[in-house]
């Protein structure tokens, strides 16, 4: 893997490895930094396939356990549009690493790749309670109107981001076949196309007997 | 008249309940209102209208050989028709999730609007079922990517069965959220219903065990569910015939 400071858009020291592993949820991570008060940074890959995470490869910055920047390294964006790229259900790969503080003040002074210190914890790990402890931990120059030089709005960068939704909405359409076909509701789907690919048509006999219209 | 919506959102968390009971409400006006806790394996409707103490629920309609009549697992609460779930897990494990659609067919052959409490999960067929039995579906998001992208999946499973979407909530809003909004309006297959604010109001409501419209009916939040309910275009559809429909309804007979 491609260490961060290879970057040149965002230039941070390798720092001390703490930790190497997949996690089922970011929170995890998030929760242990804020704990442990941890200043250095974390890379995390999304293992997920979905199309257009998969060459998402995110670094976030922490201050005292706050996070501070977002950085997606696989294009080059920081900030709030950085963490919506990384924003996929888990599992991530995630890499832990301590840098001293003062390495890092250079880092820190590009506000254009802050994020909210409570947005990862929303954002990445869907997490109300970790991301209100965040809060209230955050110094108060990390307030709402301090935290960035992009719009600040990780959620609006997500709904932006035409093929990203695309890709969720049809990777739901197939899950959703595929399940129906498991349930033994692939009579209520409401047309078939799709549906006949995956083999599991046995119970589509009764079919004809469901109202159009509706789907039933 | 009769149209049966599933209020859901595929997670947990994101107000869905109070969500429910404060469109029902705001369409009680107008309109005679059932609303049913079809979150089977979560259910919390009842502690949102203060019948925690109720002795016959939907679980004891979807168990077998322990169904008495729709009518007594039906409440009358806050102008609403209400049906509760019950809470226990071994009233859980014994029902027959397939039976909800006939209880749901005998509910629409007397009331104008059906809201199915829906699951925050498409994770099982008994999860699925109220999309899937639904004409429409209203979509309750917090404006966060997680629930946003949640709320997408549940747009397309509904719309694999059928069920479009006839709106999107966005609740819990923190901070004024425009931008949001109106993307939101672009990806779901409805309009935004309505940017309800996060509120003490609405914890209030909860603790209290009273639907928000009853505890604080002039706040905002409780105007802006009469703003989505207004928007909410119910459209006419025969009793007998909707009935009739989800009677035909295709769901097999156990997972």
């Amino acid at each position: 893997m491609t260490a961060p400071t290879d970057e040149a858009s965002l230039s941070i020291p390798r720092g001390e490895l703490l930790r190497s592993r997949v996690v089922a949820t970011v929170g995890e991570t998030l929760a242990e930094v804020l704990d442990r008060e941890l200043t250095g940074y974390a890379t995390l890959v999304p293992q997920e396939t979905l199309l257009s995470a998969g060459d998402a490869r995110g670094v976030l910055t922490f201050e005292a356990g706050v996070p501070v920047l977002a950085y997606n390294t696989a294009t080059d964006r920081g900030g709030s549009v950085a963490l919506a790229s990384i924003a996929v259900p888990g599992p991530y790969r995630v890499e832990l690493y301590a840098v001293p503080r003062s390495e890092l003040e250079a880092a820190h002074a590009v506000t254009a790749l802050r994020v909210p210190p409570d947005a990862p914890a929303t954002e990445l790990a869907d997490d109300p309670a970790l991301a209100a402890r965040t809060r209230d931990v955050a110094p108060a120059d990390r307030g709402p109107d301090r935290n960035g030089g992009d719009d600040g709005n990780a959620v609006a960068a997500f709904l932006a981001d035409d093929d990203r939704i695309e890709a969720i909405r049809e990777q739901a359409r197939e899950e959703a076949r595929a399940r129906a076909a498991e349930w033994g509701l692939n009579e209520a789907l409401s047309k078939p196309d799709g549906a006949a690919e995956r083999g599991d048509t046995a119970d589509l006999d009764d079919a004809a007997d469901t109202a159009e219209p509706d789907g039933f | 008249m009769v149209e049966a919506f599933a209020v859901a959102s595929g997670k947990g968390g994101t107000g869905k309940t109070t969500s429910t009971l404060a469109l029902g409400m705001a369409l009680a006006v107008e309109y005679d209102v059932t609303v049913v806790d079809a979150d089977t394996g979560m259910a919390n409707l009842l502690f949102h209208t203060g019948l925690d103490d109720a002795t016959v629920t939907l679980h004891d309609l979807l168990i077998e050989g322990t169904a008495t009549d729709v009518t007594e697992a039906t409440y009358e609460r806050f102008g609403l028709s209400v049906v509760p779930c019950g809470t226990s897990l071994a009233g859980f494990e014994a029902a027959d999730p397939a039976r909800l659609r006939d209880v749901v067919a005998e509910l629409a052959t007397d009331t104008d609007v059906l809201l199915l409490d829906s699951p925050a999960a498409l994770g099982s067929k008994s999860a699925v079922l109220p999309i899937v039995l639904a004409d429409r579906v209203v979509i309750v998001v917090e404006p966060t990517i997680p629930a946003l992208s949640d709320g997408l999946k549940v747009q397309e499973y509904a719309r694999s069965y059928g069920t479009e979407t006839a709106g999107v909530l966005l609740n819990r809003i923190r901070e004024a959220t425009e931008p949001v909004a109106t993307q939101a309006g672009r990806h779901f297959g409805g309009p935004v219903l309505a940017s309800v604010p996060d509120s003490d109001v609405v914890r209030a409501a909860r603790r209290a065990g009273v639907p928000l419209l009853a505890h604080a009916p002039d706040s905002e939040p409780a105007d802006r569910y009469r703003e989505a309910a207004a928007r909410l275009e119910v459209r006419d559809g025969d009793g007998e015939q909707v009935a009739a429909r989800f009677k035909s309804a295709v769901v097999p007979d156990t997972p």
